[in-house]
């Protein structure tokens, strides 16, 4: 809006989940920090070695990344301990120069820790959930005590979709105000429906490629594309596959995706007898989904929950119909002429499927401007501009009162303090971290005096001229605000 | 959850991409700082945002939702107009800018920044505690009445053996009474059964035979536990295999072939059931088998499928089961002669089986009691105490409280009368995690009853004469086989029935405690022993 040369920030990515392990974090990361590097800032990317990854790398645009030697036990997160990852992120940071530490996924042990000590160093937070949790269980419980005592003193929260703002809201006793909704994008150019010229190439080896717009008597094809597990609803697939192929011939379903359940599934066609109709592809590379896609005409997802659901935004990028459960924040995801909600029961799933089966055939769905449509909704530069605003807002380029309104100003916040962005105080802090609960809120203080006290013996320690600065990936051009949204 | 339906996509799609994103107010957004332009609502506000009890099972119940916010949102109450106000900045831009409502969608681009909180729509689905179910007092009280049965049949069991231990009560006497007590349960036991089944439709008299016929299980031996599995359980897995393959017709061959299958599998595994019908009874011919498989096959299976007498099928495992404790060489081949081919009157038969295996299992503990009496022996008595503690313990906790067996299994289609056909309809039909719910049927019945023997069985090690140990463990079948399968029963049968049981048992298992409490003639003993064992 104003003509003030825009900041630029140097932002560390801090997560358990990046590549080379497959993945919607793991790319979610990479394309924001791509187009935030396009957009002048420079961006490193803190993770835990992976086998064969470990050291410094360089990714494509000159994103760094470091993976730190980490224990790692479940699911490729590491192992918390609250304190051990301190000294070498101390010494990331100060050699990089960082301002803003920003965090992904609620189950990365390391981006708690990272906000921890980033907050302690002073250093502006950011956190972006993926994904939704109960309240319900004693793990979830659990889980959301520990992401209350890391987001009590995190300086903005991003969410990929309204349901998640919600539940990060709920879960974290945060004020709305401090959580943006950022969706999520695709790379629109991977996911293009199919051409003409792909079929005569020959891509389909041995299949038959799919008649569009398949007349009365063709075969639809029904593709799922999803880890099989049971919060992906693979039960509920499990139920609705032989039903819905009973009451519509001339369809076949192929199934992508390796998980616990697929068990179930391959005795759900055996019993059956369903081998010719349901072809199971087995685990696919994320290169591979979208030339699974095209081959269908509809895409199933009976996800039990999910935050925001990338992969039906990639389908309809597809040209493929949507049918999905009406669950967590998918509803939000696509407009309704490009998807048919079901109400997470099978019953209504393959009531739904029909529905989408009969729509298609009578030709009803024109999902070849899917693509153009999906194209325009949403885009990585869109999320980097929108990201960056939250970086404005929290480190204080755009004032308070632009970034959160007006009555925040007149009152005191116990979350942002007087100056409009979270004090650093180690009082204040604390003060924040006291009201986690009776007992909790007593431990997450010790642990936060720990953390300081660690800090100045780093700070003797290692003192911060001893470090060295590492010189900087040319930066790009940064593009004055405003003027990007393509 | 149901986003508006978008007819305006495309112009909301282009549009919308440079204007400047409007201030927010926290006001509008945080409901604690509300301006409160309605007075009389401010107070239902502060109530409706804090939890009340209600609020827990409320069905749908964001408190929020009927208050004055939803007004507002559509943008014509008078809160909305003081927010206006409040955003004075550029509001004269902004307010002659038409807005479009706040949606929860993200594909539409809006014009909102990113951590506006839409106070109409944020939270609006929550739902507080959906799956909780409030208890009222009354019904949970009457809920605690199985409990309280099964526990003071236990005292009433300790108190047996205390006063046998003592010597104060004449082993004679508990038995014959308790003896007189089963036959007289048993009588009305079969009155009820003969009743219930009267008053069945015949179709549905095979399924609850099944049911009915069969009592949480006392942990049958390998042996018997095949036979019931395939005698009167298979006919069931074949009929819920007809029901689930004929619902899909589309694969009508696929069906076909997989009912053959099925077919070949059971008559597989019928043979070997009938081979030991042939060897029990003697008289039934192979042919006589096989036509009974055709019957079987077709999945009526109405005359099939009346198994032994529950008393005997309980009696005869019982019986090997405390055998099996004793680790003595099973003396007593288990009286077999309930899969048979039924005679007309089912019913007069099972009578005479029953009293057939109940004599047998009579003269079984008859000649098992030295044995009995001396195979613990040598243990130690503190040890003897701690470990029949533990015991009964068990059994209290494991014990299957459910009485489902008896309900449930007698209405339910096909489920639950075997694994298997709960696996095969639950793969092809039940949706969701099915496949657990079939675990449902534990094995910890079987494990309540056989502490409850083991218990009674080493601290009838502790009674000086053989005729001592006897009417104990004798005893003890009755109270921990037989009496729960009556009480079931009996609460099944009615409610005032099982009312006044309850009531009868507390005041038995009251009235030996103070008994066994009150008498001052071994004060020191008589504590120790019940102090000891009355914990349970």
């Amino acid at each position: 809006m104003t003509p003030r040369s825009r900041p630029t920030y140097n932002i560390a990515m801090v997560s358990d989940f990046f590549f080379p392990q497959p993945g919607g974090v793991e790319s979610h990361i990479y394309q924001l920090s791509t187009k935030l590097r396009d957009r002048g800032h420079k961006v490193i990317i803190i993770t835990h070695a992976y086998e064969g990854r470990t050291g410094v790398r360089y990714l494509t645009n000159g994103i760094k990344v470091y993976h730190v030697p980490f224990l790692v036990v479940y699911r490729s997160a590491s192992f918390p301990t609250v304190f051990s990852f301190f000294p070498i992120f101390r010494n990331i940071v100060l050699r990089e120069k960082i301002d803003i530490v920003h965090g992904h996924a609620s189950l990365s042990s390391l981006c708690h820790e990272a906000i921890l000590h980033a907050r302690t160093m002073g250093l502006r937070t950011v956190y972006t959930d993926h994904s939704l949790f109960g309240f319900a269980d004693a793990a979830s419980i659990f889980a959301n005590k520990l992401l209350k005592f890391s987001l009590s003193d995190v300086d903005h929260v991003i969410c990929v979709s309204h349901t998640c703002k919600e539940n990060t809201v709920l879960r974290a006793s945060l004020d709305p105000l401090m959580v943006s909704v950022i969706p999520n994008a695709v790379v629109a150019e991977n996911f293009r429906p199919l051409e003409d010229s792909e079929v005569q190439n020959g891509m389909f080896k041995g299949h038959p490629a799919p008649v569009r717009p398949p007349g009365p008597d063709d075969m639809i094809t029904i593709v799922v594309i999803s880890r099989l597990f049971y919060n992906k609803g693979t039960d509920l697939l499990t139920a609705a596959i032989p039903r819905i192929l009973e009451n519509h011939p001339n369809t076949r379903f192929i199934i992508a995706g390796d998980g616990p359940k697929a068990i179930d599934l391959e005795q759900m066609i055996e019993q059956n007898v369903l081998q010719d109709r349901v072809e199971m592809l087995g685990p696919i590379r994320h290169e591979e989904v979208r030339d699974v896609m095209v081959r269908g005409h509809i895409y199933l997802h009976p996800s039990l929950t999910e935050a925001f659901g990338t992969v039906i935004v990639e389908a309809a990028s597809c040209g493929l119909y949507v049918v999905c459960t009406q669950v967590g924040g998918i509803p939000e995801v696509l407009p309704s002429h490009m998807t048919v909600f079901a109400k997470p029961e099978e019953d209504d799933l393959v009531e739904a499927t029909g529905r989408a089966i009969a729509a298609i055939r009578a030709n009803k769905v024109r999902t070849e401007l899917f693509h153009e449509q999906v194209k325009s909704m949403y885009s990585w530069t869109n999320v980097a501009t929108r990201t960056e605003r939250v970086y404005d807002g929290i480190s204080g380029a755009i004032s308070e009162e632009e970034f959160y309104g007006y009555e925040a100003v007149d009152g005191w916040s116990a979350t942002r303090g007087r100056s409009g962005v979270q004090s650093f105080a180690l009082i204040d802090r604390l003060k924040r971290y006291y009201g986690c609960g009776i007992w909790a809120g007593k431990l997450f203080c010790l642990c936060v005096i720990v953390d300081y006290l660690i800090f100045l013996f780093l700070e003797l320690w290692f003192p911060r001229d001893q470090i060295d600065i590492c010189p900087d990936w040319p930066r790009k051009e940064p593009k004055e605000r405003g003027k990007d949204a393509d | 959850m149901a986003p508006p339906p978008g007819p305006h996509i495309q112009s909301a799609i282009p549009s919308d991409t440079e204007t400047p994103f409007p201030k927010l107010v926290r006001s509008s957004t945080l409901p604690a700082s509300l301006p409160t332009s309605s007075r009389s609502s401010s107070l239902h506000h502060r109530s409706s945002s804090h939890l009340s009890p209600e609020d827990a099972y409320a069905p749908t119940s964001p408190p929020r939702r009927a208050t004055p916010y939803a007004n507002s949102a559509a943008g014509n109450g008078p809160s909305a107009d003081d927010r206006r106000r409040i955003r004075h900045n550029d509001g004269s831009r902004s307010r002659s800018r038409r807005r479009k409502r706040f949606q929860k969608l993200l594909w539409v681009k809006q014009s909102y920044p990113d951590n506006y909180t839409d106070q109409a729509t944020f939270l609006e689905n929550l739902q507080r505690n959906p799956r909780v179910r409030p208890y009222d007092f009354w019904p949970l009280v009457a809920d605690t009445t199985v409990i309280v049965q099964h526990v003071c049949s236990v005292i009433i069991f300790i108190v047996c053996f205390v006063g046998i231990f003592q010597e104060r009560v004449s082993p004679v006497a508990v038995v014959g009474w308790s003896s007189f007590a089963t036959f007289v349960g048993w009588l009305i036991w079969d009155y009820w059964v003969t009743q219930e089944l009267q008053s069945l439709p015949p179709d549905h008299e095979a399924r609850t035979l099944i049911g009915r016929e069969y009592p949480p299980p006392p942990a049958p031996p390998p042996s018997l536990r095949r036979q019931d599995s395939t005698g009167p359980g298979r006919p069931s897995i074949a009929t819920s295999i007809v029901t689930s393959t004929s619902n899909l017709p589309s694969a009508a061959s696929s069906t076909t072939n997989l009912l053959q299958d099925q077919n070949a599998s059971l008559q597989a595994s019928q043979p070997q059931n009938n081979g030991e019908n042939s060897t029990t009874t003697g008289s039934n011919g192979n042919g006589n088998g096989s036509s009974n498989n055709g019957e079987n096959g077709n999945g009526s299976g109405n005359t099939l499928l009346v198994p032994g007498h529950p008393h005997s099928r309980s009696v005869s495992s019982l019986n090997s089961i405390s055998s099996q404790a004793s680790t003595t060489p099973n003396p007593a081949n288990p009286p077999t002669p309930n899969v048979t081919t039924p005679p007309p009157s089912s019913r007069m038969y099972a009578r005479i089986s029953t009293i057939k295996s109940a004599i047998l299992i009579y003269f079984t503990l008859l000649g098992l009691s030295p044995i009995l009496k001396s195979l613990t022996r040598s243990t130690s008595s503190d040890s003897i105490w701690a470990m029949s503690f533990w015991l009964l313990a068990l059994n209290i906790f494991f014990f299957d409280y459910s009485g489902t067996s008896w309900v449930g299994r007698g209405t339910g289609s096909s489920s639950s009368a075997t694994a298997a056909a709960v696996a095969i309809t639950s793969s092809s039909h039940a949706p969701g995690p099915g496949p657990g719910m079939k675990k449902k049927k534990m094995p910890v019945a079987s494990l309540s009853t056989n502490a409850a023997l083991m218990a009674s069985t080493v601290l009838a090690s502790r009674l000086p004469s053989t005729g001592q140990v006897f009417s104990l463990t004798l005893f003890s079948i009755e109270v921990f086989g037989l009496f729960p399968v009556f009480r079931q029963l009996a609460r099944h049968r009615s409610w005032r029935y099982h009312v006044l049981l309850t009531v009868a048992l507390v005041c038995g298992a009251g009235a030996g405690v103070g008994i066994i409490l009150g008498d001052p003639a071994r004060p020191c003993e008589a504590v120790g022993v019940s102090g000891e064992l009355g914990v349970s």
